[in-house]
């Protein structure tokens, strides 16, 4: 405990000198909390009132779940444990310090559980808590779900400080650490591909939902008896009532091996950990062959621009590319991305009934707004860390004869130009999926423009007003308290420009389809509003960004 | 070439400099003492454009920090106490960017930026990311960032931490060759044998204020008017003392 106290003493005093902050951050997670519990509840009631069908669906569903809360927690404590073993620099004085290893790893077990585990725990515990009052269980289910969720968590946690330590006694600690980062990114990124190609919008169609239950049953006949997924889900099922079985075996296996892993990482660690901490602390990574033809071809390519800028760029794009996190960033876009597409080629509107043209026309306004909102989750993981990501370097460029404006402009250009094609081409692939009118297409790519340099200008703003200097990862920065507020300012943005240019896209998608002409002038004029609304945006956050850029000193 | 003009900073109540002047000639080097806390690195911080001054300025080279700060920065070279670099650069290109910061044409930045890492003994990690450097080798490549642009004025923040026993005799030498060339040195820095060794003019800074400046021999018939051969700590120590009673 006492070597867990900086940490809870830390995190006190940051919740204590944030009040505001920490009380927003609580009411989002309560209202989450609650959306979880409501979605929960109402999905497991209509499983329940499917017959004699219902218990073997919601059986299937719980095994599911474990299964893929498992899956999650061993990427995340392998890639925590990593850091928290052998990267973090507080373990420094804690090796100097007359410690047995065992309890430093004891210690260290239990901040990689909670740093990996917490989202688990936030939603797998309103899930149970959907599950017991569906199925209107007794008080020992919900004691039952509490103590399952807390040693169930302990056996990933404990698979991957043996994975990280394994890894690290192999390779060195970036080196795995990198590799860690972009299979992540793959992993998670293959996941989220997976489910939407499970096509979930089957649930809505009757036909469709057999597929679905026959998915589910093919995934419960493969789920083993050795599985600690299924030992979870073997105690609560009994004490739901939703059939019979012996929770008390189930809870042992499930506990005695938490326990044995637990142990079993705690010998290996402490037989090992100076080994390993050392070869995490000589993994020299030269640059080398493998680097130089980057740092060229980018003295190539920023050749046409001015010195000062063409410096920044260059720096900006060498480590944005040097950055594991960034790639694992890059590698969950695309797949979202692809998503999108398909999701856009997947809609019923072919037919020429009265309900697929107004699903097309409601599909085409609200695409302005998808397709800025989709380029706005892109801009959270790559503008809003930009400022960060400069970190405790700061001083270097503002100590250089360089002006703080030349500077931000380079962060613009830099963040604006991808961000704008991208969303470019993502609005015009899908109106072209959507059979959009050219004009309705035209009236979007060009109010995209002021638009994104807007999400830009908010993103490096937001960035610089609420900082993370304490980290180099960007998908952390991404998630953090300004993160959000940054999100919550694009949409409203993004709102009252789609609103300003509805009605009028409206009426011209309407002319489109009877030959008519007439509101040209309307919908240029709305253009010119959603426009202008987008730079107003854009100039006033400009000058919050340049006065909070101020403020940031550095080293 | 070196001018602090009433330099102040507040933090509401708390006076972190109090109303700091004090001039540095060409070719001097400077040495800047004071306990932790005294206000040194607010000071050098507000010298270097990193913090705004509450009131009062710094002309560094002739150019004012707060009117002019491009040119300010332009002449001036600065390594801060904890020089955080960027970790994905290798240092060959962190230089290199250094110099483009300070506008040093592309032709020139590459022969400058090889001659630095030989100077610094950095010519075998040219080529690795400053995230594996060692703490002593990061500042190494701090300071020969600070002098990519051959600046008139060099500000030093601690400059011996991190530093082995050879890298800290290179840094004197630097420092003594630097201003014999005419480039004017303001070091902040614990080492009272270092300020002794290197700096032509002392300011002691205690609480914010200034407490005592001049050559060591000024220090020294102030504190002590009757022992000709005190050393620095003795006179560091009875001016502080004498700042406190007073």
């Amino acid at each position: 405990m006492t070597l867990l106290e900086p940490r809870l003493r830390a995190l006190w005093n940051v919740i204590r000198r944030a009040r505001l902050r920490a009380a927003t951050v609580s009411v989002l997670v309560g209202l989450f909390w609650v959306a979880c519990f409501v979605l929960f509840t109402r999905v497991l009631g209509y499983f329940h009132g499917l017959g004699s069908f219902g218990p073997f669906l919601t059986e299937r569903l719980l095994s599911l779940l474990f299964l893929t809360f498992f899956g999650i927690l061993l990427v995340s404590n392998t890639v925590t444990a990593l850091t928290t073993y052998y990267l973090a620099g507080e373990v420094t004085p804690l090796l100097a310090a007359p410690l047995s290893h065992r309890r430093l790893h004891h210690a260290r077990f239990v901040e990689t559980a909670v740093a990996s585990s917490w989202m688990v725990l936030l939603v797998g515990l309103p899930v149970l808590l959907a599950y017991g009052v569906v199925y209107h269980a007794g008080p020992l289910f919900f004691a039952a779900a509490v103590a399952v969720l807390l040693v169930f968590l302990v056996i990933p946690a404990a698979l991957g400080v043996l994975v990280t330590t394994g890894l690290v006694l192999v390779f060195p600690a970036r080196r795995t650490r990198d590799a860690l980062l972009v299979g992540v990114g793959l992993g998670v990124a293959a996941l989220v591909v997976a489910v939407r190609l499970l096509r979930p919008e089957r649930l809505a169609d009757p036909s469709g939902l057999a597929g679905f239950t026959g998915f589910l049953a093919g995934f419960g006949a493969t789920g083993s008896p050795y599985l600690p997924t299924t030992w979870a889900a073997e105690t609560l099922l009994p004490l739901l009532g939703a059939r019979p079985g012996e929770p008390l075996f189930s809870f042992g296996m499930l506990a005695s091996t938490a326990a044995m892993l637990f142990q079993t990482s705690a010998g290996v660690v402490e037989r090992v950990f100076l080994t390993a901490w050392s070869r995490a602390q000589t993994g020299h990574v030269r640059a080398g062959a493998g680097e130089r033809p980057l740092s060229r071809w980018l003295a190539v390519l920023v050749r046409p621009l001015p010195r000062v800028p063409g410096c920044l760029f260059a720096k900006d794009v060498t480590v944005f590319l040097r950055d594991a996190s960034q790639w694992s960033q890059l590698l969950l876009v695309s797949a979202l991305v692809g998503i999108y597409l398909y999701n856009f080629s997947a809609l019923p509107l072919g037919d020429a009934t009265p309900l697929a043209i107004a699903m097309r026309d409601l599909a085409t306004i609200l695409n302005l707004g998808l397709g800025a909102f989709m380029t706005t989750a892109v801009a959270v993981r790559f503008i809003f860390p930009m400022v960060s990501l400069e970190g405790r370097a700061w001083w270097i460029l503002r100590t250089a004869p360089v002006p703080l404006l030349q500077v931000w402009w380079s962060k613009f250009w830099l963040g604006w130009l991808p961000l704008v094609v991208f969303a470019e081409l993502l609005v015009a692939a899908t109106n072209g999926l959507l059979r959009v009118p050219l004009p309705v297409t035209v009236v979007f790519l060009v109010t995209l423009v002021p638009l994104m340099a807007a999400v830009v200008s908010l993103g490096l703003a937001f960035g610089a007003v609420y900082p993370r200097l304490d980290t180099q990862n960007a998908a952390q920065i991404a998630t953090g308290f300004g993160a959000i507020l940054y999100m919550l300012a694009c949409l409203g943005l993004i709102a009252l420009v789609v609103a300003l240019e509805a009605w009028p896209v409206s009426r011209l998608l309407a002319e489109a389809r009877s030959g008519t002409v007439g509101t040209q002038t309307l919908v240029a004029l709305a253009a010119v509003a959603g426009s202008g609304v987008a730079v107003a945006a854009f100039w006033v956050a400009k000058r919050i960004g340049m006065r909070a850029l101020g403020r940031l000193g550095g080293a | 070439m070196i001018r602090l003009e009433r330099l102040t900073k507040r933090y509401g109540t708390l006076v972190a400099v109090d109303d700091l002047s004090l001039e540095v000639e060409s070719g001097c080097v400077f040495g800047f003492l004071g306990r932790n806390a005294a206000g040194k690195t607010t000071t050098i911080r507000m010298m270097m454009g990193l913090l705004e001054p509450t009131a009062g300025t710094a002309v560094l080279g002739g150019h004012d920090i707060r009117r002019a700060p491009e040119a300010a920065k332009a002449v001036t070279g600065y390594l801060p106490d904890h020089p955080f670099l960027y970790d994905k650069l290798t240092a060959l290109e962190f230089l290199r960017f250094a110099g483009g910061l300070y506008g040093l044409r592309r032709a020139d930045v590459g022969q400058r930026a090889q001659a630095l890492l030989e100077q610094f003994g950095l010519t075998r990690t040219a080529d690795e990311l400053t995230e594996t450097l060692s703490q002593g080798m990061r500042q190494r490549l701090a300071l020969a960032a600070a002098l990519v642009h051959r600046p008139r004025v060099l500000v030093l923040d601690e400059p011996m931490v991190g530093l082995d026993p050879e890298g800290a005799l290179e840094l004197r030498r630097l420092v003594r060759s630097l201003a014999a060339d005419g480039v004017t040195v303001f070091l902040s820095t614990h080492s009272l044998a270092v300020a002794e060794e290197l700096c032509g003019r002392i300011g002691i800074i205690d609480r914010g204020r200034l407490v005592a400046v001049g050559t060591l021999a000024d220090l020294r018939a102030r504190a002590r008017p009757d022992d000709g051969a005190a050393s620095l700590e003795t006179v560091f120590f009875d001016v502080l003392g004498a700042a406190r009673d007073a």
